[in-house]
């Protein structure tokens, strides 16, 4: 049993640790709240599939021009569609709304409502202690790892990390310092889009996909990074893999209530927000005035 | 004789002064007119059906409006509220057989419950984390709800319910006069002092409290009085509709108000009122293609966001009124000099 | 200094105008109109089924109405049911008022169909139900008879008797696994959605399970939009179960299958997986989903009677899937137009009365309402059948020389195959 838990844990917590982070930087730096980023995350899986099904080409390959197509996606709707109404926040928020049903809706035109899958990318599976665990699921976790690494060391080692932590810690001040505000915001617009079609490229084999596949992580990835604190790195992280665990706990312990796992997890974040209003990493943002 | 002729030439005075002068009065004025006499007019049930569920769902955008647009604490769960009412006035009916002038407003005290249970945890919490955390509670409330389903009936809902008014005019009336009543009553709300206090909370919360106004009360009362009214529009829907089901307690439905609220402009009454009768009948229009139906929703709101970020109702109006720079009284644009202090327009 | 004002009024009036249109001027024709969610499966067949029902009716020259014939004109109203409420009720509003649609068919979710039969009853329109299972909408009839008599469900039976029908196959696994393998009481994991029509089923599993001589595993009630199910599975490999009864309507049907196929658990499993039903199955498992055994309405190959082949074979030739259940609308059109001929009028209250002694062969097997109007369940009625995914094909396994009771006829449909175990089943278990 423990190792169930354990093993869903890694799961879940790496695939929205990854989707809060993405999130997260977008939020911190920009102050967009990107409701679409899980739709984006949709859209990449939609793109593997189309690649490696229709195209035929290799999965890794079809991986690749996912997160290109993504991110490229992710600039034009960023340029035409939120860059000119950036000052109303809430214009952005709902900008932001429409965008994802706009993704919803092209991709049910072009793929239909019906279910789909991609092939995992190693077949086959091992046996521990009598439960099978597939090869797939384990790839899973150490690719999200490996990402998590990844995106770890970009923010704490490279100058463009640098500047994209100075700028979600304080916009103004990163813009005297030098930091061309307007610029990092794009490229964090970028990376977070890219994370996001990661993720998708990670997880894929895993689920199966239809065009309302963005709406189920989306209220748990909000609610990892509200748990995490916003702007937070390492809330986001821990939050991911606190509320993953409280789900396994859920799903295992009580197996008839199964169901109610989201509701479980998203009561623990509000009790953690009643005991400490910013989240367990997050940090009080001064009002701006 | 003598007194009735003295009431309508009044009541002239008032038509000439008060309402006659701006555009956006006259709008409203000939958009009440409009709905009043609609059933005279014209006789298809469809659009009747339309304009009712419009009426309904204007109460409850208004009613965001209230809480987010003026107090400024974004509220993504508005549904529940509105999921909220719907159960409370199908189970009142279903089991003790309350009639709907009965449930209804019963419903609506349950909503102000669930205002007070959720306002008090939010009252610690800003901007962003307001609004996720708002986003939870009627996911939360769905999970109760699945797991209960011998009360809640689950994913059919709560069905059989007791109608508003014997016809479908009778139920239009009920529901048009009633929207006409609480929007004006939220607009009063507004322009009250209390009012005041949302507005300035929004503005700068540190500076109401530094003036000595207990800005927890008034937090507390925004999100009561926004939960009566979108409770109110609750019961009003289930009785319509005569069901109330999961759908209501939906993320959809939680974000389809934000839409409309900030489609037509936030701190304003009028706004989400207007936009909900533009978009509402809107997505019905477009059912000349089904396929695409939302996703012509989509562009149109993001393409009206693109141009028109404070609200297209805003927008209009600043289009066709202007402010005198003097005393600040709104006059319609194309006016050289204010109607009431005379100052040069320009 | 009216001229905001006026363009304001002209762009309102412009948008009534528009709303309104022009009404369609009816032709001599009868006007059937078929709602269902048009972007799903589900809608699709309700379109495609009545799409053939209006072609083999009018190319016979129409209905017969008293002394005239009158061709069908098929109506298609987009309900949009699993993503709006409102959405249903206004296209149903739409095609009473606007359409002015003689006759309704189709549905499919019970909290849209409730809702909907209100209006339809309201207008006293016929409304033939091709999709919610519940007892309930059904049971509206008998208690209050006047008001909901127009009412007829006419696929599928309702659920009680759905519950009954897969315990049947439950039970006959149950029994081919004993042959084959030796295990004497077989282990069962219900697994159900949470969702309402899964409760009673639930429920009834629990005490009805032991008395088809198998043991109960456990109960899980995964999420219906979950797409990890690794949990859920990794607890019934512990609870050692031989067989996982499925209450599935929704996509976690898919990834079960997929999960299980993928990990090569040993389990058979049976029940009601209503993804596996589709044509797109195999795909939508990445190829991992067979000896997936569910119920289903028809099947490539199977026959009840004379009527089924023409009908599968014709709605394959034409759409290029097995029609799924919702398809009787093309049972439910031909029905309602022998009845118009029967009673000799298109009057609702003259049908409604030939509807009710309704006694005929029909597509899926020997029709027959009862007195709520929910057609009757049994052998030499309506039994459905069992199928199951072979070697990447869908064929009907049950009935297989079913017997309801022992003094009951034998009953096997023509084109039935044997069940088959999961081969991975069988070395793990084979003694």
């Amino acid at each position: 049993m423990i190792y169930d838990i354990i093993l869903t844990t890694l799961i879940n917590g790496s695939t929205w640790a990854l989707l809060a982070i993405g999130f997260s930087l977008i939020f911190g730096v920009a102050r967009i709240v990107n409701i679409a980023h899980t739709a984006f995350y949709m859209v990449a899986a939609y793109c593997i599939f189309y690649g490696t099904y229709r195209l035929g080409v290799h999965p890794g390959l079809a991986v690749l021009m996912a997160i290109v197509l993504v991110m490229v996606l992710g600039l034009i709707c960023y340029k035409l569609f939120i860059e000119p109404i950036r000052e109303h926040e809430a214009a952005v928020l709902i900008a932001t709304i429409a965008l994802a049903l706009v993704f919803q809706e092209l991709v049910l035109l072009i793929f239909t409502g019906d279910f789909r899958t991609v092939p995992a990318l190693i077949a086959g599976y091992l046996e521990i202690s009598g439960v099978k665990i597939a090869y797939q699921q384990l790839l899973t976790i150490a690719a999200a790892g490996v990402i998590l690494a990844g995106v770890w060391t970009f923010l704490a080692k490279t100058r463009l990390g640098l500047a994209i932590r100075a700028t979600a810690q304080d916009r103004e001040v990163a813009n005297l310092m030098g930091m061309n505000e307007a610029r990092v915001a794009m490229l964090t617009l970028v990376i977070s889009v890219a994370l996001a079609a990661l993720t998708g490229a990670v997880v894929l084999p895993l689920s199966v996909l239809n065009p309302h596949m963005w709406m189920g992580p989306l209220i748990m990835m909000m609610a990892v990074v509200v748990l995490g604190g916003l702007g937070s790195m390492k809330g986001s992280f821990v939050g991911a893999y606190l509320l993953a665990l409280s789900e396994a706990l859920v799903v295992f312990l009580i197996p008839k209530g199964a169901f109610l796992r989201e509701s479980v997890a998203l009561s623990i974040m509000i009790l953690v927000l009643l005991l400490r209003p910013e989240g367990l990493f997050g940090v009080a943002f001064e009002e701006e005035r | 004789m003598g007194l009735l002729g003295f009431y309508l030439r009044k009541l002239v005075t008032i038509f000439k002064g008060e309402i006659f002068v701006l555009p956006s009065r006259i709008v409203v004025f000939v958009f009440v007119v409009v709905l009043l006499l609609f059933p005279v007019l014209i006789d298809d049930p469809y659009l009747l059906r339309i304009l009712t569920l419009a009426s309904i769902f204007a109460i409850f955008a208004a009613s965001w409006d209230l809480l987010s647009g003026f107090t400024g604490q974004m509220n993504f769960g508005h549904a529940l509220f509105f999921g909220v009412s719907c159960y409370t006035a199908a189970l009142l009916n279903l089991h003790f057989h309350i009639p709907p002038w009965g449930t209804i407003p019963l419903g609506a005290l349950a909503a102000v419950l669930a205002g007070l249970i959720i306002g008090i945890p939010c009252l610690r919490l800003r901007g962003t984390y307001l609004a996720l955390t708002t986003l939870a509670f009627p996911i939360i409330l769905m999970g109760i709800v699945f797991a209960l389903p011998d009360l809640t009936g689950g994913e059919l809902g709560l069905s059989g319910l007791e109608r508003l008014a014997k016809s479908r005019v009778a139920a239009f009336y009920i529901n048009v006069i009633l929207m006409i009543a609480l929007v004006a009553t939220m607009w009063k709300i507004t322009d009250s002092k209390t009012g005041i206090i949302f507005h300035a909370i929004r503005e700068d919360e540190v500076a109401v409290r530094a003036s000595g106004i207990n800005t927890t009360r008034y937090k507390l009362l925004a999100f009561c009085l926004s939960g009566f009214f979108a409770g109110i529009s609750g019961g009003l829907y289930a009785h319509y509709m005569r069901i109330a089901g999961p759908s209501t307690l939906e993320v959809s439905m939680s974000f389809q108000v934000v839409i409309w609220s900030v489609f037509g402009g936030i701190v304003t009454i009028w706004g989400p009122v207007g936009a909900v009768f533009i978009l509402f009948p809107l997505l019905e229009f477009f059912r000349f293609w089904p396929e695409g139906r939302l996703l012509m929703f989509a562009f149109v709101i993001l393409l009206i966001l693109l141009y028109m970020p404070g609200g297209l109702l805003h927008w209009i109006r600043d289009k066709i009124e202007s402010e005198c720079p003097r005393c600040k009284i709104r006059n319609i644009a194309t006016r050289k000099t204010c109607r009431i202090c005379s100052a040069e327009m320009h | 200094m009216k001229k905001p004002v006026i363009l304001m009024t002209v762009l309102m009036a412009f948008l009534l105008v528009m709303a309104i249109g022009s009404p369609v001027l009816g032709a001599d024709t009868i006007k059937i109109g078929v709602i269902g969610p048009m972007n799903f499966l589900q809608g699709k067949g309700h379109w495609n089924g009545a799409l053939m029902a209006q072609d083999e009716i009018n190319a016979a020259g129409g209905v017969q109405v008293g002394d005239k014939k009158m061709k069908i004109e098929l109506v298609k109203a987009d309900s949009n049911e699993f993503l709006s409420m409102t959405d249903a009720t206004n296209a149903m509003e739409l095609l009473l008022t606007r359409e002015k649609v003689n006759y309704v068919v189709g549905g499919f979710r019970t909290e849209a169909v409730l809702a909907m039969q209100d209006i339809a009853m309201d207008y006293k329109t016929i409304f033939l139900g091709c999709g919610a299972a519940t007892k309930e909408i059904c049971d509206r009839v008998g208690q209050d008879y006047d008001r909901y008599k127009y009412w007829f469900r006419i696929t599928p039976f309702n659920n009680l008797f759905l519950a009954k029908t897969s315990f049947i196959h439950l039970a006959t696994v149950g029994g081919i696994m004993r042959k084959a393998v030796g295990i004497e009481k077989p282990r069962v994991a219900i697994v159900g959605e949470k969702q309402a029509w899964v409760e009673a089923m639930v429920a009834a599993s629990e005490t009805n399970i032991p008395k088809l001589g198998l043991e109960v595993a456990g109960v899980w009630r995964p999420s219906q939009t979950a797409t990890d199910v690794t949990a859920e599975l990794s607890a019934i490999q512990r609870a050692d179960a031989h067989i996982i009864f499925t209450i599935f309507s929704a996509t976690v049907g898919v990834t079960f299958a997929k999960q299980i196929g993928e990990l090569k658990i040993p389990v058979a499993q049976v029940g009601i997986n209503v993804e596996a039903q589709k044509d797109g199955f195999m795909e939508a498992t990445g190829g991992m989903g067979n000896y997936v055994m569910t119920m289903n309405t028809y099947a490539r190959g199977v026959e009840y009677n004379e009527l089924t082949k023409p009908f599968v074979e014709g709605y394959i030739k034409r759409f290029g899937e097995v029609p799924t259940y919702t398809a009787d609308t093309h049972a439910a059109i031909l029905m309602l137009a022998e009845s118009i001929k029967r009673a000799g009028s298109l009057d609702g209250d003259k049908i409604v009365p030939v509807l009710e002694k309704w006694d005929e062969k029909g597509t899926t097997g020997q029709f027959k309402f009862d007195q709520n109007h929910d057609p009757v369940w049994g052998p030499g009625y309506l039994t459905s059948l069992g199928v199951q995914w072979q070697e990447g094909k869908l064929v009907g396994v049950w009935p297989n020389k079913w017997k309801a009771a022992p003094e009951a006829p034998e009953i096997t449909y023509k084109g039935i195959v044997p069940y088959k175990l999961p081969p991975w089943f069988i070395e793990k278990y084979k003694k």
